[in-house]
């Protein structure tokens, strides 16, 4: 009453939002599990966004795959130290990906917590949404590992946040893959969910980091022998340039293991689009016409140099002239990913002719645009945000690939070669089986030709943009172990350049070696005469192999009893 | 014994309606009419006493003549002087609390379309911080701020919560500020930030008077603009920012090797002649043809012009005895120095009140329509930035007319600052807004008891849309769609107060009593739309929502929230003998934003006065007019923080496409509806309550010619309302307001006006001075919270909210100057990126190297001292004011230099001093850093002291000169009184600050966590020429 004497007066309803207890049903968990998926992006939670990617394009580019790019002042204070590996540990791009995955793993507790709360779910649906929601849990807390070691656990029966960072949580992640395994199905009505397989798959990849190469060796096996996609379709590989079409009947293709689905146009402004990723386009007109971020590096382009056997050059790469040099460049062969890979000057760019100058930002950016994430100039009024948001032209349906069937035939290959029951004529196998999808000159670029965003192909295809030549491995080429070993590992750097692997491949390969510094400052070394703004920029061994826990994080993991909880990873000071 | 008679007038010769006439040691007495006559029986040689609140007592001998014309002049000392505080009102010398009264004429004394702005150095402790933006917010603060949140000061407007910010300046009758516990508590849990108490006009018993105030200027824009270099010195500055860092300097517009300016720059670096400057190749989509500015586009002026200000009111009132009306109509246009940026206000205030018998019955309306288009102030990425940003060499149009910018390559990503001011000329920002109150007034017993109920609120409903074009000229989002986007809402505050009011005296003693009850219940709820992909017509009146591009649409909540606060209060005063003051107020409020057991708070205060001037022991201090000691100690709250998130009990669950959608079936168009955690709840956050005590004095001297006041005070604020910081492992939802922290301001406050004469001049002198410092006493959830500002992320956070440190103190590396050589980097510290020429950054640790833990707090932004200082002379007809401003010991962060003293920040424009001025082996004692293309933790990388500055000023706020038309010209125009007078503001500002002007908003107003930093402040020290009329009929 307006008197106020009547309770009810001071008791005024939250608008517009939902309380615990309006969810605690089947429609209601099947609500939050959507929103657990949402975070694949990484973008639309805490902290979410271009520092966040579900991509990972920033971890791509500490590896070497890229620069920074923009101009050198653009994320000076962020993303330029951690290419550089002089990060503070109060970087805020170091934080974002903490702050982010922890969102979305709290969203998958949401999920678990809710669960018994429902009375209205069958025994079949619960162990589809638990199993769904576990793998997405496992997922978030694997992106996690790889890039910070030692991270808390939390899951949904913590009580209290505050955990320490002293136990490493591989075993919490395979438990949760694990389960995955045992309890989704193998296909789902609607081809985004997580199945099966892709569970599977992803336990593999887990055993690959910690070198158990005897438990992934079969698992990867009966992927790559009876998998199928979420959609029902036994996984394959798809010609090549077809994983980076945003087209609906071309993504989620035989070969998507497990992606990140993108929409646009639907309400979001935006948002649903691969929105971490909306500065990795050439700036100043073209496709996006911003930002200029992400530009491939010299060392990447010159990693598709092949011999007159077409195959790579493993060491000698960055030997001789380089590729697109604008006064000397490279006349060799090339392995015809590299135009699939990257745009380069006089090369076709999709449909929009050849890539321009004015979309190299700054002259710190070197020659190259990237391209995998790309639309072409036909799909930029049907596959592309048309939304108030300032850069709806960077907001593709390009589905953010987070594991394609040819990771998956490439471990498998890494493991024939390490496993105890490996066999090296397996691994040759593997690794041809992905070259030879890439000497489909059916896929290749060319020159004087229509290219045609229904098929991702060009027409005529009778003058190939450059000179390419790949070839397979020769038989027997494996039997000596470290060249199989050597063979496998550039494989992956070229099959999967850009697409947020090549730093978490290192890492694994290092063994405390050094490997990872070598390669990384092999890569800083040599192309800050392209990048200037690399000068300075160190791999230290021993440290740089993860990020350092956030400095805030620390902090405030104190604030109860004023001494840490969390312990900042080795060789990191504040 | 014969009759009497006379007339009694003010000094303007308006009748004095009230006045006591008696006759001096006779019981015969009487009161002058409306028409301010009177007649009295009364003997040759008596003399007759008038006497009436507010004018000097003047003695008249009764000699021959008849009819005795008294003209009476105004009270020098305002001790009787009655103002309305809380929810009553108190004779000037009966107040125990901290109130300032707000002179209304120098309130007046500067043109400006918003009340608010107006307060600046009119009342201790109370600081006001305004821009240039025309109808913008001003930052008000009473005794410092007290919360990280919205710290504005509760206003009530004739009993009734409202704002001053579209209050028509020229309907205030009075306005008292509320400072300490012992005024405001009777507010309770709003009165934290203090009160203003703002009375409007009532019509006068008398003669119906129709007056028209006005006036007419123009607002200057500042001469100096940003500082900027020319084409010449910025292609220099690039040109040496390359070669330092052992490039061949090379450059798109410029040439490679050597440079020279080109005739165009779209076509890249083109000569005259050259293929592609053919206008008939041109096309504003792919071929553009811009020329080159070779001397360089002065941005600054382009956008900032002359501009006209102009203010018109009516004002109509009368009355009887028992009724009373006033009608005002005002009309208020101030065109912004920015192009299209402006203020265009209506108002109509219709004020009556009727009696009959005990009764009396009455409201206040207030309507307000208003057009406001302004402009994000304090970001990055508004015009004004733009003009620091856009380089010289770009013109404004290119070859065609059509706009040019950095489309053409190499020269940075900024906007073209016209083109963006100018695409929102069809913007619209339309508003109107009700508020007011109907109340009636019942006296009874004697009028020893008052009951008083009064409905008010406000109602406010607002509209607005614009349209963004493709900004097909620049580097960034030419390829974009246009957008057009559409909102609208309204929302009101409804405000139910009951009270009744005792009052009795009893020899001596004075006891008032009052006691109510207060419900109030804002609502509001507001709505978005918008599409893109206006192809066939950019026409205005062809943009709708409909006939956008479907699957562009968007729409959703602008705003929406429901809130309610109940409340029950009591007041009590006495006095013995205007001798011994007490008083004490009790408030208990209940509030919606709380959980149950949570949601009421008791504010209580106590405060005394003793006027010791009444003492007999004091009584032959002739010197000595008047002196009272008082103080007093209460409690007060505040929701600030809190009433930003609704519901901060609970955990809430929302759906929202941008944060939880996700396209399941792969479609990539149609994503399925998802939930997440959006809020996490506290059941036990309640009210931020803050503990003022008050101790001061009021004094009155030299035969009522100097009045002095002076007070300290401290200010706990305990449970302070802030987010909480949680760790990452509780999620993403949006953590709860607890009560985290505290806070303690201290200060002083200061008042002395003199009022005195030479010969004929007479003259008033006002200065009022405030000092606080503000201490954040503890955090016990967290050891510091780190804040961004609204205005810019790009050099992380500014502030750091720590214990032992000064809210809004500046955190981050402090500058010990710039590394002068090699044996320099290596003998000091070790530091990332360090090097000749780049910032070396000081160890704080001392451990040898330059780590997070370095970064140390180097500047604290509230000002030690401000003060406002007035001085009235007049002179027969003349009629002088000045008005001076200062703050004192606030420092500031300028942003700016980020962008114009770094060549590598986006290639955009830069300092005209970038090159005499920054560090060479030949210039070690540069202040800007070496030019060099890297961006690194050493130069750019890391928010450090570097751009700090001190940001003392003092301003000329305004200067006026008035002359009134003697009577008799006036006369027989049948006009009563007619002044004309000019006015000039900011004549000049005096300070050290390199920018605009160190007077700084908030990026953002709500938020007290970051400020005094200068991303491009529309500025507030504009020169402004007006001239004005006064008329009454």
């Amino acid at each position: 009453s307006t008197w106020g004497c009547n309770k009810s007066f001071l008791d005024q309803q939250p608008l517009g939002v939902l309380s615990a207890t309006v969810l605690a049903n089947k429609q209601g968990v099947e609500s939050l599990l959507v929103g657990a998926y949402s975070m694949l992006d990484g973008y639309g939670g805490n902290s979410g966004g271009t520092r966040s990617p579900g991509s990972n394009w920033v971890m791509s580019m500490a590896a070497g795959d890229a620069y920074k790019g923009s101009s050198p002042s653009d994320g000076a204070a962020d993303v330029q130290p951690i290419q550089l590996f002089n990060m503070t540990t109060s970087n805020t791009a170091v934080s974002a990906k903490w702050l982010f995955e922890f969102d979305a793993i709290q969203r998958c507790n949401d999920v678990l917590r809710t669960i018994p709360l429902a009375t209205d779910i069958s025994d079949e649906d619960i162990k589809r949404i638990t199993g769904e929601t576990r793998f997405l849990r496992g997922f978030y807390y694997f992106e996690l590992k790889k890039i910070y070691n030692q991270v808390p656990y939390i899951d949904e029966n913590t009580k209290d946040v505050n955990q320490p960072n002293d136990k490493d949580i591989w075993p919490n992640i395979e438990a949760d893959f694990q389960y995955a395994v045992d309890n989704l199905p193998p296909t789902q009505a609607l081809r985004g969910r997580a199945n099966s397989w892709a569970a599977m798959a992803y336990l593999a990849k887990a055993y690959m980091f910690q070198h158990k190469f005897d438990a992934a060796l079969p698992l990867l096996t009966k992927v790559i022998n009876e998998g199928v996609t979420a959609g029902g379709q036994k996984y394959v590989l798809v010609p090549f340039q077809q994983n980076f079409s945003p087209q609906a009947a071309q993504k989620n293709s035989g070969e998507s293991v497990w992606a990140c689905q993108t929409s646009v146009n639907d309400g979001s402004n935006g948002s649903n689009g691969n929105r971490p990723d909306d500065l990795n386009f050439p700036y100043n007109g073209g496709p996006g016409a911003c930002c200029g971020y992400f530009p491939p590096s010299q060392s990447l382009a010159n990693s598709f140099k092949t011999d007159a056997n077409g195959l790579p050059l493993f060491t000698s790469f960055d030997t001789g002239n380089d590729v697109s040099d604008p006064t000397t460049p490279y006349t060799g062969t090339l392995d015809p990913r590299i135009d699939l890979t990257m745009g380069r000057p006089n090369i076709p760019y999709l449909d929009w002719g050849y890539p321009q100058p004015s979309w190299i930002r700054d002259p710190t950016n070197g020659r190259f645009t990237p391209r995998k994430n790309v639309y072409s100039q036909s799909e930029r009024a049907t596959n592309v945000s048309n939304e108030s948001y300032w850069g709806s032209p960077e907001i593709t349906t390009n589905n953010i690939n987070l594991m394609r069937f040819s990771d998956v035939i490439l471990m498998a290959a890494e493991a024939e070669i390490e496993a105890s029951a490996g066999n090296a004529d397996r691994a040759l196998a593997y690794v041809n089986q992905i070259r030879a999808r890439a000497a489909d000159a059916s896929g290749w670029v060319y020159k004087n030709a229509t290219y045609d965003a229904g098929t991702s192909q060009y027409t005529p295809q009778t003058t190939p943009a450059d000179k390419y030549l790949i070839k397979p491995y020769p038989a027997g080429a494996f039997n000596d172990k470290s060249y199989a070993r050597t063979a496998i590992h550039f494989e992956r750097k070229i099959e999967l350049a850009m697409e947020g692997h090549r730093f978490f491949d290192l890492q694994r390969w290092d063994l405390g070696t050094g490997s990872m510094a070598n390669e990384i400052n092999a890569f800083l070394q040599y192309d800050v005469k392209i990048n200037t703004t690399l000068k300075g920029g160190f791999f230290t061994k021993g440290r740089n192999e993860y990020l350092p826990i956030p400095q805030q994080q620390i902090d405030l993991s104190a604030a109860a009893t004023g001494v840490p909880l969390l312990v900042q990873n080795p060789g990191y000071v504040n | 014994q014969h009759v009497v008679q006379g007339t009694v007038t003010d000094a303007s010769q308006q009748p004095v309606i009230g006045a006591s006439v008696h006759v001096k040691g006779m019981h015969t007495g009487t009161q002058t009419d409306v028409g301010g006559a009177f007649s009295i029986q009364a003997n040759k040689g008596d003399f007759l006493e008038i006497s009436f609140i507010g004018f000097n007592t003047q003695t008249v001998a009764i000699g021959d003549s008849a009819k005795l014309k008294v003209i009476l002049q105004p009270s020098s000392t305002s001790l009787n002087e009655v103002v309305a505080t809380g929810y009553s009102s108190q004779r000037k010398k009966d107040i125990t609390g901290s109130v300032s009264v707000v002179n209304i004429t120098n309130l007046k004394s500067v043109p400006s379309g918003t009340t608010e702005s107006l307060l600046q150095g009119q009342s201790s402790g109370v600081t006001v911080i305004n821009s240039g933006n025309p109808g913008g917010g001003s930052q008000v603060n009473i005794r410092g701020i007290s919360t990280i949140g919205n710290s504005s000061p509760l206003v009530i407007v004739d009993g009734v919560p409202g704002s001053l910010h579209d209050l028509n300046v020229n309907d205030i009758e009075s306005m008292q500020v509320l400072k300490d516990a012992g005024s405001a508590s009777i507010y309770g849990v709003r009165g934290s930030n203090g009160v203003i108490v703002v009375t409007t006009k009532k019509g006068k018993q008398g003669k119906t008077q129709v007056s028209y105030d006005g006036y007419y200027g123009v607002q200057v824009p500042l001469s100096k603009g940003f500082g900027l270099a020319g084409t010449k010195t910025y292609m220099d500055a690039i040109f040496a920012m390359q070669q330092n860092s052992g490039n061949t300097p090379s450059h798109p517009q410029f040439g490679t090797g050597t440079f020279s300016i080109p005739d165009y720059i779209l076509p890249a670096g083109a000569k005259a002649g050259d293929a592609g400057t053919d206008p008939s190749t041109y096309n504003i989509n792919t071929h553009q043809i811009m020329p080159a500015n070779k001397s360089g586009t002065d941005w600054f002026h382009e956008i900032f012009r002359h501009a006209p200000i102009q203010s018109h009111n009516i004002t109509a009132s009368g009355g009887s005895e028992k009724n009373n009306f006033l009608v005002s109509l005002g009309y208020f246009d101030q065109q912004g120095t920015l192009i299209n940026t402006y203020l265009k206000r209506y108002s109509v205030r219709v004020n009556s009140s009727f009696t009959t018998g005990h009764l009396r019955i009455g409201e206040n309306v207030y309507l307000v329509y208003k057009d406001n288009p302004k402009i994000t102030n304090q970001n990055e990425g508004n015009a004004i930035s733009y003009a620091y940003r856009e380089p010289p060499i770009i013109p404004v149009y290119d070859i065609m007319g059509n706009f040019a910018g950095t489309k053409a390559p190499g020269l940075g990503n900024s906007q073209n600052p016209v083109a963006v001011q100018k695409r929102t000329a069809n913007n619209r920002g339309y508003d109107w807004q009700i508020n007011g109150n109907i109340f009636a007034e019942l006296d009874v017993w004697k009028h020893r008891i008052t009951l008083r109920s009064s409905v008010g609120g406000n109602l406010d409903n607002y509209y607005f849309y614009g349209f963004t074009a493709t900004p097909y000229e620049a580097a960034e989002g030419n390829t974009a769609a246009n957008n057009f986007q559409e909102t609208g809402g309204f929302s009101y505050g409804r405000t139910f107060t009951n009270t009744i009011t005792y009052n009795q005296q009893f020899g001596h003693h004075d006891v008032k009593v009052l006691a109510g009850t207060e419900a109030i219940k804002n609502y509001g709820r507001g709505m978005f739309g918008g599409r893109n992909s206006y192809t066939l017509s950019t026409d205005p009146d062809y943009i709708t929502l409909n006939t956008g591009l479907p699957s562009s649409a968007t729409n959703g909540v602008y705003q929406l929230y429901s809130n309610t606060l109940y409340s029950q209060f009591a007041r009590i005063d006495y006095n013995y003998n205007s001798k011994y003051l007490l008083s004490g107020t009790l408030r208990r409020d209940g509030s919606s934003f709380f959980a149950p057991g949570h949601q009421y708070g008791v504010f209580p205060s106590v405060t005394a006065g003793w006027r010791l001037s009444q003492e007999p022991f004091m009584a032959g201090l002739h010197w000595l007019n008047d002196l009272k000691l008082r103080g007093g100690y209460g409690e007060l709250g505040s929701l600030s923080g809190v009433s930003t998130q609704p519901n901060n009990a609970y955990s809430l669950y929302a759906a929202d496409p941008a944060k939880s959608y996700y396209d399941l079936a792969g479609t990539g168009f149609n994503p399925m509806q998802g939930t997440y955690n959006s809020q996490l709840g506290n059941l036990i956050t309640t009210w931020e309550s803050d503990a003022i005590a008050n101790l001061g004095f009021d004094a009155t001297l030299f035969n009522n010619r100097l009045d002095l006041s002076f007070e300290v005070y401290k200010k706990k604020i305990s449970g302070l309302l802030f987010q909480q910081a949680l760790l990452a492992t509780a999620g993403g939802a949006s953590a709860p307001y607890i009560n985290g922290g505290n806070i303690e301001n201290k200060g002083f406050d200061f008042n002395a006006t003199y009022h005195g004469n030479v010969q004929d001049a007479k003259f008033d002198i006002g200065l009022n001075l405030s000092h606080y410092t503000s201490m954040v006493v503890s955090l016990p959830h967290e050891k510091y919270q780190d804040f961004y500002s609204a205005g810019s992320s790009r050099l992380g956070t500014f502030v750091r909210l720590q214990p032992g440190h000064a809210l809004g103190s500046f955190f981050g590396y402090q500058v010990e100057g710039l590394f002068r050589d090699a044996e320099d980097v290596s003998k000091s510290p070790k530091q990332t990126a360090a090097a000749p020429g780049r910032f070396k950054y000081r160890d704080e640790t001392k451990d040898g190297m330059i780590t997070d833990a370095d970064r140390t707090f180097f500047g604290n932004p509230n000002p030690k001292l401000t003060g406002g200082f007035n001085l009235s002379v007049s002179y027969h007809h003349f009629d002088f004011n000045m008005f001076l401003y200062g703050s004192y010991g606030n420092k500031v962060v300028n942003y700016v230099r980020y962008w114009t003293d770094f060549p590598q920040v986006f290639g955009g424009a830069v300092a005209a001093d970038v090159i005499s001025n920054s560090w060479r082996p030949d210039n070690l004692n540069a202040k800007i850093p070496v030019l060099e293309t890297s961006a690194n933790f050493s130069n750019t990388g890391a928010f450090n002291s570097f751009y700090l500055e001190d940001g003392s000023y003092l301003k000329m706020k305004s200067l006026t000169l008035g002359y009134t038309l003697p009577d008799e010209l006036i006369k027989r125009l049948r006009i009563q009184r007619l002044r004309v007078y000019v006015l000039a503001s900011n004549l000049f500002t005096i300070t050290k600050y390199s920018g605009l002007d160190p007077e700084l908003q908030n990026a953002n107003l709500n938020d007290n966590t970051s400020f005094g930093i200068d991303f491009g402040d529309y500025p507030a020290n504009q020169k402004n020429y007006n001239i004005g009329l006064n008329v009454t009929f």
